[in-house]
């Protein structure tokens, strides 16, 4: 940006404030754009620094919170040619947005085979787009179901068995528990929508990687779609799903399982555990609450076929106009190494992509449920990989949302109206 | 977004200088006027140039953009489309439903604030000296303070895991989430921005008091009228110019209101308004062409209300200044 | 005049205004004093007052985003809010004291300006300061700001200068005072206050804008307080930052609050001289 701001000499009056000498000594520095985290890809990026003996410095800058505001940012940036964007997290639903506007460098032979050895197959499917690996997985989530033991206890679920949606929602009614969605119009919505459509057997596209937005063909008003419309119906009409249903997040969901005295079932990411356990240990949460806690694999929307839960994660990208591309793939190997994932795991709880990682005796003892993580991890369904993902995951949320408001003969018809009429330019978003 | 924009001095038509009238007029002095005419232009250049580069040059990129689909990671495909973008825009419910949520969100604060200004003002107009610099420092914060600020202070207040309204408010539930639905949604948005911009038309209000006339209110006094006619005979009549120009300045105000639905719901429950829905096609979608489509009929529907004041309403803004001559 | 009860009763809409006005600032304070179980507590006040909030953005985790953008902030804002008192000078004093044709349409200009919808701007501005690579600079937010400072400090500093007695200066040079001493020892003692108070106003103006600080910017190489308010997170992704959040509005509304404190008269006498006076 200094380099860019020292040819404007035409804007004479401001130009001064930005250009600086360029001259800088030293190993060539990769900027690593991140998403927030607790800090663990900043220590990671201090470790890889270190290690290369000289070779690169990575120095971090932030992206916004939500996913979609992160790949605003890249965009907005990348679009400009931005040679400053060596390595980016991802969130993987944008990754094909980002692969077909030519805003990744192509990953050398050899590097796509070291980052696939031993990687969970839903993290794999989300950093390939068109047959082709993309980008590199680094670390994936995976959304559990948690529930309170006392609840699920006192209901008879078995929950050695997997569960149902239908079965959650009537132990919970019964009790006068929660069974707590991400019902807040955002991405997470969409999470939870996809996760129930591909557990029902169905997509939300029918060919997601089409070049045209014409070409792209919805497929909610389908059996899956409709029955997913009407497990979020049925939720909502139970009046289980709390009362902040309409604007529920992950947090809010969190809160309201540790605090709450309707705590009782909940689809969240891993997180939820270190973030009772620090509460736990900040003395604000009664230790036998999180001795309460349970989890298992992702609800079933039909009984007896095996869940999709909902993947989520962060790939690395590399900036297609950076100009250390081969030290750039270099760092990456360095960051997505499984040792770093497992300590990343166990210190910002964001799970590995790395299957090996999960047998790290600290992830093992910080994470009591890793191994049900790493099951998820193997049957998560990524959202459609298509590059025109911003648009379909808006519309979804346009037409799902409020979940009170959902109809299985009105919600999917209107979503792949809407997308259709969207993506061939036919309508605002 | 409502950005507070300062009070607008008196535009007007005969704006001759004062206190040097010693130098105008005398036509064998026209050498030295042309001088002059060219030394006031010169000083004048650097800002009129800033404002034309500044405001000018991109309303008319932003016109051209949107006569193109144009959608910026695809930028090989970007066409000219003629008025395509306008008409998909004006035959698209959504923006409709925008431009109406604008619409209440602009009648509701501006009504509500133009009366309860009115109040802060009377108050202000008479409370004690002692109060006085206490009352105007008060109300000078919510004007001063950021409009994120204001908005996530609200947000908090109203949200259910961190809000305490929910429990002062003794008629409602205390699961009530204000933000699921349109209606309580929409007015934790008016009361935001009610509280941050209240006391900027109250400040325009309070120096329109000060030019009414007191023999006039005394005289009425006289004559029997009561505290409320005199209000409604007197007091109003005579500063209506400014409340002219303070219900001008509020309307385009809240015409673009963007920052407190960006913090509080993010467009969520309906309440996206017409500058949201252009941040959202433009920085959002990337789509350009669209987006400035939106900027563009943003603009005109400002210029359009501006037009109906001075034009309509005719407010004048030179009266405001002279006293309602 | 007024009776003493109705003197009672301006005494209690007094103290109601002052309620009404610091009432929300007293709930972020407060909300920016509690420690994260106590968030959720659903009262006013904290159970216990802790500084962690603070901590966190001035030298904790946060402190990479909100200090970066502190200094963003006033660092933009104040060269936007200089750039702007220094050319409006120019032309108010044009205005006030020059006879010339075009008064009307630079007033006229400098109101359409400021009645803009800032986001339509936004659109082309992005797309040039890409191509011209003053995206997420200093620069490219002076730039626009200025459409925000400048109209309202011409309008504001016009009607300044028309209260100034600029004969004074005559007298003083006809008294044997160099131009330099006159204007110095008689124009800058009558004309300071009005650029003061107008460049208060300007820097409030500019230091409150949130459009184009969250669409012209993408790294904390330029990222303004308002925009990085949006960008704080909690212990996690997906977490609430919520005290962060309080605790950074308080900060940046500290010097708010203070030039509020130290210059209340001069702020309202510039907010309304151009209405009451012309």
């Amino acid at each position: 940006m200094r380099r860019r701001a020292a040819l404007l000499a035409t804007v004479a009056l401001v130009a001064p404030l930005a250009a600086c000498a360029s001259a800088e000594a030293g190993p060539p520095t990769l900027t690593w754009y991140i998403n927030p985290d607790s800090g663990g890809q900043a220590r990671i990026a201090q470790q890889c620094t270190e290690e290369s003996g000289g070779d690169y410095r990575i120095e971090t800058a932030l992206l916004p919170r939500d996913a979609p505001g992160q790949r605003e940012q890249l965009v907005r940036r990348l679009a400009a040619n931005d040679a400053s964007i060596d390595i980016m997290s991802l969130d993987p639903p944008y990754i094909p947005e980002f692969a077909n506007a030519g805003f990744l460098a192509p990953i050398p032979q050899d590097v796509q085979q070291a980052v696939t050895q031993d990687v969970a197959e839903g993290a794999i499917a989300g950093a390939t787009f068109r047959d082709e690996l993309v980008t590199v997985p680094f670390w994936a989530n995976t959304q559990l179901l948690w529930y309170r033991k006392s609840v699920a206890e006192a209901a008879g679920l078995d929950m050695t068995q997997p569960v149902t949606w239908d079965q959650l929602v009537e132990a919970a009614a019964g009790q006068g528990k929660t069974v707590a969605v991400q019902g807040v119009r955002a991405e997470s919505l969409m999470v939870w929508v996809n996760a129930l459509v591909e557990s029902a057997g169905g997509h939300v596209l029918e060919d997601s990687e089409a070049d045209e937005g014409e070409d792209v063909t919805p497929d909610l008003d389908s059996d899956a779609g409709r029955r997913a419309a009407e497990v979020v119906r049925t939720l909502a009409d139970a009046d289980v799903g709390g009362p902040q249903l309409a604007n529920a997040n992950e947090d809010i969901n969190a809160s309201m399982f540790e605090n709450d005295d309707s705590a009782g079932f909940m689809v969240n990411w891993p997180f939820v555990w270190p973030r009772a356990n620090a509460a736990v240990e900040a003395g604000t949460l009664d230790p036998s609450v999180v001795e309460d806690y349970g989890w298992a694999l992702y609800p079933q929307v039909d009984e007896g076929q095996e869940s999709r839960p909902p993947y989520g994660g962060i790939n690395l990208g590399v900036g297609a106009f950076s100009e250390h591309v081969d030290l750039a793939f270099e760092a990456v190997q360095c960051i997505v190494d499984p040792a770093r994932q497992a300590e990343y795991f166990v210190t910002d709880g964001n799970p590995p992509s790395s299957l090996v990682a999960f047998d790290d005796p600290e992830v093992q003892e910080a994470f009591p449920m890793a191994d049900v993580i790493r099951e998820s991890l193997q049957n998560a369904a990524p959202r459609p990989q298509t590059q025109f993902y911003n648009e379909v995951s808006s519309s979804v949320q346009r037409t799902w949302h409020p979940p009170r408001g959902v109809g299985p003969d009105t919600s999917p018809r209107e979503a792949d109206e809407l997308i259709a009429a969207v993506l061939s330019g036919e309508a605002l978003l | 977004m409502s950005s507070v924009a300062g009070a607008p001095p008196a535009l007007a038509e005969d704006d001759r200088p004062r206190g040097r009238s010693a130098r105008s007029g005398a036509p064998r002095r026209s050498d030295r006027a042309r001088q002059e005419a060219r030394l006031g232009m010169l000083l004048c250049a650097p800002a009129v140039l800033v404002l034309v580069a500044v405001v000018g040059y991109p309303i008319l990129q932003a016109v051209w953009d949107s006569l193109f689909s144009y959608r910026l990671t695809n930028p090989d495909a970007r066409e000219f489309n003629g008025l395509a973008n306008y008409a998909l825009i004006l035959t698209d419910p959504i923006w409709w439903q925008a431009l109406g949520v604008t619409v209440l969100i602009t009648a509701i604060t501006v009504a509500i604030e133009l009366v309860l200004g009115f109040g802060l003002a009377l108050v202000m107009n008479h409370a004690l000296k002692t109060l006085r610099p206490a009352l105007r420092t008060a109300i000078l914060i919510p004007y001063a303070i950021i409009t994120v600020v204001s908005a996530f202070a609200f947000l908090y207040m109203f949200d259910l895991t961190s809000g305490f309204v929910n429990s002062w408010l003794p008629f409602v539930a205390d699961g009530k989430d204000w933000f699921a639905t349109f209606g309580s949604a929409v007015s934790v948005i008016i009361l935001s921005e009610i509280w941050k911009t209240t006391p900027f038309i109250s400040l325009l209000l309070l120096s329109g008091l000060a030019q009414v006339p007191g023999d006039l209110a005394e005289a009425a006094k006289v004559d029997g009228a009561t505290a409320w006619q005199r209000l409604w005979r007197v007091t109003i009549p005579n500063m209506k110019a400014a409340i002219m120009v303070a219900l001008l300045f509020r309307t385009l105000d809240a015409f673009r209101i963007f920052d407190n639905i960006f913090i509080m719901t993010n467009g969520a429950a309906g309440t996206e308004s017409v500058a949201f829905l252009a941040y959202r096609q433009t920085i959002q979608r990337l789509e350009i062409g669209v987006g400035s489509a939106v900027s563009v009929l943003l603009t005109i529907l400002v210029a359009l209300i501006a037009l109906l004041f001075v034009k309509g309403f005719k407010v004048n803004l030179a009266a405001s200044t002279r006293g309602g001559r | 005049m007024s009776t003493a009860r109705t003197k009672v009763w301006w005494w209690v809409g007094g103290l109601l205004i002052i309620l009404y006005c610091l009432f929300p600032v007293a709930w972020i304070l407060s909300l920016s004093l509690k420690a994260p179980s106590d968030l959720d507590n659903g009262s006013f006040l904290p159970t216990q007052v802790t500084w962690q909030n603070y901590q966190l953005i001035l030298t904790g985790q946060a402190s990479d985003l909100f200090l970066p953008a502190l200094r963003n902030s006033v660092g933009i804002c104040l060269i936007a809010t200089l750039i702007a008192v220094v050319l409006a000078a120019l032309t108010a004093y044009a205005i006030a004291r020059l006879d010339f044709p075009g008064k009307a349409f630079v007033l006229g200009l400098s109101l359409a300006v400021s009645m803009f919808p800032v986001i339509s701007i936004v659109t082309p501005l992005f797309n040039i300061w890409r191509s011209i690579g003053l995206y997420d600079t200093w620069a490219g937010l002076v730039i626009p700001y200025l459409s925000i400072t400048l109209p309202l400090s011409i309008w504001t500093l016009t009607a300044f200068f028309r209260e100034i007695p600029w004969e004074m200066e005559q007298a003083a040079q006809v008294d044997g005072a160099t131009t330099w001493q006159a204007f110095r020892k008689v124009i800058v003692p009558l004309a300071g206050p009005g650029v003061a108070t107008t460049a208060i106003i300007a820097f409030f103006l500019a230091w409150n804008d949130f459009v184009y600080g969250i669409s012209l910017t993408s790294t904390e190489a330029a990222r303004p307080v308002p925009a990085a308010l949006a960008f704080f997170t909690g212990a996690s992704q997906f977490e609430e930052p919520t005290g962060a959040t309080s605790a950074a509005a308080v900060i940046v509304t500290i010097p708010v609050v203070v030039l509020v404190l130290l210059f209340q008269r001069q702020i309202v006498a510039g907010l309304t001289q151009g209405a009451v006076k012309g």
